[in-house]
């Protein structure tokens, strides 16, 4: 008899599961696969974009979810790429085959990036990119890929751009240029990019400069600076490098009217430390600082640091925009079939809740491209609270209440 | 105005030039008395300018005083390192003519040094504080002097002639010259050959400590800091000659007038290939060096 009720209550309790389980089936989920660097030598960086994502889609499924899809809830699924671009291809392979997902991000390394988008393509699954800053990765003639960051030449391009507008704004006129950079890949890169742009926007070149980045003297390439006397001193420097530069210039009392660096090693969280004064006024282009004076950007930083101990990155706002702007997309698809999500992607015009990015929307062109993505410019000053970097261009994007200092006070 | 700097060029390329023979003159010490090439050059310099680092921020002492405390450490490291590590394997080596095992030994300190000090001090970089030779500069109408690359620079001809005399005039310095030429010979004429290994390759360490303490006020502390100051190292000790003291400052002279001038006449990238060029064509025509000394090889 025992048995019996044993067996009976089982049943019962089998059945409720299933039941309940059932009802968790009506509602629908959107899967999501997410393919990130979570461990070896990009690990940190994927852990912000983990991060990010996770606060944004709990925001998401907090607000109600998908209402078009009747409330759907976002589930988010990880493949850890490790950087290497054969487990990037074949987790999206297992994310579209196995897991079914309807949308697939990632994969901060653009060589991940490159052939996991292509997986994708071929099965025509939506793939929304964050960050990877490859040119080509939109420019393949794909449907299905959708890249909110901006790509490699803009950050040149950006350069040039904050020099026009700084001129318009400060009426200061800038006629020459002198090009420095660290003699790798990124580099020459930039300095290829950097003599085509200074030709079109009517700059004269004075100097053309590489040097090595492991070079124990940089007094030799300081003097050559000094020597060519430009208006703009343009920099790719690597941190031991931008240090010595920045140090040398300052004692050498090179001061052009604007110096201006491109990440790298000016962005390098010793930079500040190691060249205190000496930094001052030299602008430098990021993706994004923690200053950027856009509504919300401040709160979701805030909330952001509190869970996870540090400021966002460009990397981690960019994967928290991109959480929003799919969706939306999904918002306006209504339906989880790919070409529908695909189609509302393309027909994005997203400038709502979550976008704490420089720029005011994101528009994709018809390469795939975040047509509005852009990069933003700080200008290393004190005013008050020590060094630190301060947002100044865009001008939307500017910290209130802060003048930058145009041209730099000649030393 | 281009006289003034060429002028400038040529005053900065022997400053940097004699510190970059400072930086060298351990390493060729070392060799020429105990006939190892150590790799782990860099890094011992790496340790001074971590020591000076930590003494000057410690005490807010001027960087130069930290000579007090830097140089008797250095020494009894490159002491102690030589005793406990490398003498023990000299002697499992004895009957070995080329004992290639001691270059393996060095090489691994190089690799230890450089990321025990990752571990203990993370990869920041570091900049001396409080720094009173901070941007120091001596202005000449248009000509800029830098002040701690002067004072580097004294302190290298200081350190040579104190080498110099040492080796010359004192019964220690004797024996490690009696040392460098027959270690054999001088054993019998009642040498402790192990003892002047010892000597030498603690005087050498102290040597890397000076040239850290020297680089310091103009140059940032990390823990990978001595591997470009090791690859130079080595070009100028071929390039002075192996184990000549004099030849390690004519020769970081050269390395840093070819430096300094070079950039006048085409890239920074270019200078550097023409030092590693010059580093083969000595190999090539004359492996002893502008000073070295033909036996050694």
């Amino acid at each position: 008899m025992k048995k019996l009720t044993m067996i009976v209550t089982m049943c019962a309790m089998v059945l409720a599961m299933h039941l309940g389980l059932g009802t968790a089936h009506a509602e629908t989920v959107v899967k999501v696969g997410n393919i990130l660097p979570l461990s070896g030598p990009s690990a940190s960086v994927g852990q912000q974009g983990k991060q990010a994502r996770e606060m944004a889609i709990e925001e998401i499924n907090e607000a109600g979810g998908i209402k078009s899809l009747g409330g759907a809830k976002i589930e988010l699924l990880y493949a850890d790429s490790k950087s290497d671009p054969n487990v990037g291809v074949t987790e999206a392979e297992r994310f579209i085959n196995t897991e079914k997902v309807n949308v697939i991000t990632g994969a901060w390394n653009s060589g991940v990036t490159y052939p996991s988008t292509a997986v994708a393509e071929r099965y025509g699954v939506p793939y929304i990119v964050p960050v990877s800053v490859r040119d080509t990765i939109t420019e393949r003639g794909f449907k299905y890929v959708f890249r909110i960051a901006a790509k490699d030449s803009w950050w040149t391009r950006d350069q040039f751009a904050f020099l026009d507008d700084m001129q318009k704004e400060f009426g200061d006129e800038l006629k020459t240029v002198a090009f420095v950079y660290e003699n790798g890949d990124w580099g020459t890169g930039f300095a290829a990019q950097w003599v085509e742009l200074a030709k079109e926007h009517g700059y004269e070149v004075v100097l053309n400069e590489p040097y090595p980045s492991s070079a124990t003297d940089l007094t030799p390439v300081v003097n050559k600076i000094r020597r060519a006397r430009p208006d703009v001193l343009m920099l790719v420097s690597n941190a031991a490098d931008a240090i010595l530069l920045t140090n040398t210039l300052a004692d050498y009392k090179v001061s052009p009217k604007v110096i201006i660096g491109s990440g790298g090693g000016h962005a390098d969280p010793t930079f500040l430390s190691a060249t205190g004064d000496n930094a001052k006024y030299v602008f430098d282009i990021v993706e994004w600082e923690a200053d950027v004076n856009k509504p919300g950007a401040k709160e979701v930083n805030a909330k952001y640091k509190e869970r996870y101990g540090t400021n966002m990155t460009g990397e981690a706002v960019d994967a928290y925009v991109a959480m929003y702007v799919m969706a939306d997309a999904l918002e306006r698809a209504g339906s989880l079939e790919p070409t529908a999500i695909r189609d509302a992607l393309a027909a994005t015009e997203y400038s709502g809740e979550g976008l704490i990015t420089t720029y005011d929307s994101v528009k994709f062109d018809e390469t795939g491209q975040n047509e509005n993505a852009a990069l933003a410019v700080v200008q290393i000053n004190d005013i008050g609270n020590g060094l630190e970097r301060i947002t100044v261009w865009p001008k939307n994007a500017r910290r209130e209440g802060y003048t930058p200092v145009f041209p730099m006070p000649q030393k | 105005m281009d006289f003034v700097f060429l002028l400038q060029d040529v005053i900065n390329g022997v400053l940097m030039g004699s510190i970059y023979g400072l930086v060298a003159l351990g390493l060729t010490l070392v060799f020429g008395v105990l006939k190892v090439i150590n790799f782990a050059h860099g890094s011992f310099i790496m340790v001074g300018m971590f020591v000076a680092y930590w003494a000057v921020a410690l005490t807010g002492l001027h960087p130069y005083v930290a000579l007090l405390l830097v140089v008797p450490a250095m020494f009894f490291f490159g002491y102690a390192s030589q005793h406990w590590l490398i003498r023990p394997i000299f002697k499992a080596e004895r009957d070995v003519r080329e004992p290639t095992t001691v270059i393996i030994v060095t090489t691994g300190m190089w690799y230890v040094l450089d990321n025990l000090a990752l571990l203990l001090f993370g990869p920041d970089y570091r900049a001396l504080t409080p720094n009173p030779l901070k941007g120091q500069m001596l202005e000449l109408g248009q000509i800029f002097i830098s002040v701690p690359k002067l004072y580097g620079a004294v302190a290298t001809f200081a350190t040579c002639a104190g080498l110099y005399w040492f080796m010359q005039k004192t019964r220690t310095g004797r024996a490690i010259r009696a040392v460098s030429l027959d270690r054999d010979a001088a054993s019998l004429m009642g040498i402790n050959q192990w003892k002047i290994f010892n000597i030498a390759f603690g005087i050498g360490t102290a040597i890397a400590g000076i040239a850290g303490v020297v680089l310091t006020p103009f140059y940032n502390v990390y823990p990978s800091v001595g591997v470009p100051f090791d690859v130079k190292s080595f070009v100028i000790v071929v390039l002075g000659g192996l184990g000549s003291i004099p030849g390690a400052l004519v020769g970081g002279i050269i390395v840093g007038l070819i430096e300094s001038l070079g950039p006048m006449y085409m890239t920074a990238t270019w200078t550097e290939a023409i030092v590693y060029g010059l580093f083969l064509m000595v190999l090539f025509f004359k492996p002893s060096g502008l000073f070295g000394q033909k036996h050694d090889w």
